[in-house]
C-alpha cells in the first residue's frame, strides 16, 4: 500500500517498495523496450516457440487420433464430423441469407409499386372509375 | 492506495479498514466481468458466428443522420471496445448524436473456420451484412468505420466495391504500409527468419488469442505486465479510476483466437510481402487497389501508437483514390485513442464533426 506522504510510515510495509518502483519504472520500461525491439529477442521467441511446437505437436496428433478411435468405438460424433455439419450449416445460413436477400428486394419493390400507384390515383382519381 | 500517518489507535484502525475495503475492491476487479457494452441493440443478422447489431435510436427519425454508420472492428479482441462502459462508450456517444449505428461482431472462430480468409470477410460476410444494414435503414448509401484489421477489411472493401453507397470511410489506426521493417509493432515479431506462421497454424488451426495477447504485451512489457496493475494499485480508492480499469481489464482479458488462414494471409501477403500496399494483394482474384477507393476519407492516427506505428498508415494518404480526403493525427495510444478518458473530448468529437456533415 502506498504512502503519499513523505513521511516514512511504519504501517505502511508497501512504502518502502513504491519509492523503489517509482525511481526504477521508467528505466525498467526503456530497458525492455529496447530488449524487445531487438533481432535477438524476436530470434529467441521465434525459436522458443518454434521448439514448443515440434515438442507438442505429436503428442496433439496422438492425443487427436486416440480420441477419434475412442468416440468412434463408441459411436460418438467426432471433431470431424462436428466441423463437417457445422460447416454445413453455414452454408444452409448462407442459402438463407441470399433467400432473405431476395425477399427484401421483392419488398422494396412491392412498397415501390404501391406508392406510385398510390401517388397515380392521387393524381388522376376519375380514371378509376 | 492511500492511507494516512496513523496517529493514534483510532487512525490504525481505520488505515486497517481501508485496507481491507480496497482488497476487496482488488479482488472484484481482478477475479470479475465488469458489465461491458450496455447501450441498448438488437441483432439484425447472423451468419456463421458473425453477428450485425443495430443500436436502438434515441433521437426521433427527423432529428438523425440520413446516413447510416457500420463499425467494423478487428479480427482479434471483441468489438465491445466501442460500447465499454456508460458514459464512456462511442456507440452510445454517435447514437446520442443522431447516428444509425451499426456494429458487426466477427464472433469467435473455432476449428471448423480455420480455412476462413480475409477474402471471406471482406467478400462474403461484409457485404452480406451491409445489404441487411441497407435494407433496414432504407438507405443505400452509408458510412463505414473501420479499426485496425478492421480497417484494413474496410479498406479493401472500399477498394474491391466502390460503387456500393460507401460515402464516407473512416480508418483507425489502420496499418496499411508494412515497408519499414524497423518501424516496431509486429513487423519484427513476425519477421520470417524468425516466426513460422504455417507450423503455428498447422499445430493450432486457428491463431490462439493468448498468443496475439502475448505479441501484443510484450510490445510493452512494463506497461502491460507492471505498471498497469501499479496504477490500479495506486488508485483502489479511487472508484473513477477503478471502474475504468475493471471495464478495460475486462476488455484486455477476453482472448479470441484468429482464423487460421486469415492470419497466414495477414502475416505473409501484407505484413512480410507488403502486397496491399504494394498494390499487388488479391482477394479471390481481384486485385485491391486503394486507389479505387471514391468515399470520403478520414484516416485517424495515434501518435503514440505502438502496435500500429503511424508511419504504418501515413504513407497510405498518397494511395488512396478519394477526392475528399483528411488525415488526423490525435493523442493516445492504439486502444485509448478510443476508450481512454480524453477519447469523448478528443477523437470522437472530431469524427463526429467530421462525419455529421456527410451524413445527411
Amino acid at each position: 500500500m502506498s504512502q503519499r506522504s513523505n513521511d516514512p510510515n511504519p504501517f505502511d510495509p508497501f512504502g518502502a517498495m513504491q519509492s523503489f518502483r517509482d525511481a526504477n519504472l521508467d528505466a525498467w520500461s526503456k530497458a525492455m523496450l529496447q530488449l524487445v525491439s531487438s533481432d535477438a529477442y524476436s530470434q529467441a521467441t521465434g525459436q522458443a516457440l518454434d521448439a514448443y511446437l515440434s515438442t507438442s505437436a505429436p503428442f496433439r496428433r496422438v492425443l487427436e487420433s486416440t480420441m477419434t478411435q475412442v468416440l468412434t468405438q463408441f459411436n460418438m460424433p467426432t471433431r470431424s464430423d462436428v466441423v463437417s455439419l457445422a460447416e454445413r450449416l453455414t452454408n444452409i445460413e448462407m442459402r438463407l441469407d441470399d433467400l432473405d436477400a431476395k425477399l427484401d428486394a421483392l419488398e422494396r419493390r412491392t412498397t415501390q409499386a404501391q406508392t406510385t400507384q398510390a401517388a397515380g390515383q392521387a393524381l388522376h382519381p376519375a380514371e378509376e372509375h | 492506495m492511500s492511507t494516512s500517518n496513523p496517529q493514534t489507535p483510532a487512525d490504525l484502525h481505520t488505515n486497517l479498514r481501508q485496507i481491507e475495503e480496497n482488497m476487496r475492491t482488488l479482488q472484484r476487479v481482478v477475479t470479475t466481468r465488469y458489465p461491458v457494452a450496455q447501450t441498448p441493440k438488437e441483432v439484425i443478422w447472423t451468419l456463421n458466428k458473425a453477428k450485425l447489431y443495430r443500436y436502438t435510436p434515441v433521437l426521433p427519425p427527423e432529428k438523425r443522420h440520413r446516413v447510416p454508420l457500420l463499425l467494423v472492428f478487428a479480427l482479434m479482441n471483441r468489438p465491445y471496445i466501442l460500447d465499454l462502459r456508460p458514459g464512456n462508450s462511442f456507440v452510445e456517444y454517435m447514437v446520442n448524436k443522431g447516428y444509425d449505428v451499426y456494429l458487426i461482431d466477427w464472433g469467435v472462430p473455432r476449428t471448423e473456420d480455420k480455412n476462413l480468409k480475409i477474402d471471406d470477410y471482406v467478400l462474403e460476410y461484409l457485404p452480406r451484412a451491409i445489404r441487411k444494414m441497407k435494407s433496414v435503414s432504407g438507405s443505400d448509401e452509408f458510412s463505414m468505420l473501420g479499426w485496425c484489421i478492421g480497417a484494413i477489411l474496410s479498406s479493401c472493401y472500399a477498394a474491391l466495391r466502390p460503387n456500393d453507397g460507401l460515402r464516407n470511410l473512416i480508418l483507425l489506426t489502420a496499418p496499411l504500409d508494412f515497408s519499414d521493417k524497423q518501424a516496431g509493432g509486429f513487423v519484427r515479431q513476425v519477421n520470417d527468419q524468425y516466426f513460422d506462421a504455417d507450423k503455428l497454424i498447422a499445430t493450432y488451426g486457428n491463431m490462439p488469442g493468448e498468443l496475439i495477447d502475448y505479441g501484443a504485451k510484450a510490445l510493452k512489457p512494463v506497461e502491460n505486465y507492471i505498471s498497469n496493475y501499479v496504477r490500479l494499485w495506486d488508485n483502489l480508492d479511487n472508484p473513477k479510476i477503478v471502474e475504468s480499469w475493471h471495464a478495460m481489464n475486462t476488455w484486455v482479458s477476453d482472448l479470441i483466437p484468429i482464423a487460421g488462414a486469415t492470419y497466414r494471409k495477414l502475416i505473409v501477403e501484407l505484413y512480410r510481402e507488403n502486397k496491399l500496399f504494394k498494390g499487388t494483394f488479391q482477394l479471390r482474384g481481384e486485385t485491391v487497389d486503394l486507389r479505387n477507393i471514391r468515399a470520403s476519407l478520414l484516416n485517424v492516427l495515434a501518435d503514440a501508437d505502438h502496435i500500429t506505428p503511424t508511419c504504418q498508415s501515413e504513407t497510405a494518404m498518397d494511395k488512396f483514390g478519394s477526392q475528399d480526403k483528411q488525415l488526423l493525427k490525435v493523442k493516445g495510444g492504439h486502444i485509448g485513442l478510443m476508450a481512454g478518458s480524453s477519447a469523448s473530448k478528443g477523437t470522437w468529437p472530431h469524427i463526429d464533426t467530421w462525419l455529421g456533415g456527410r451524413s445527411d
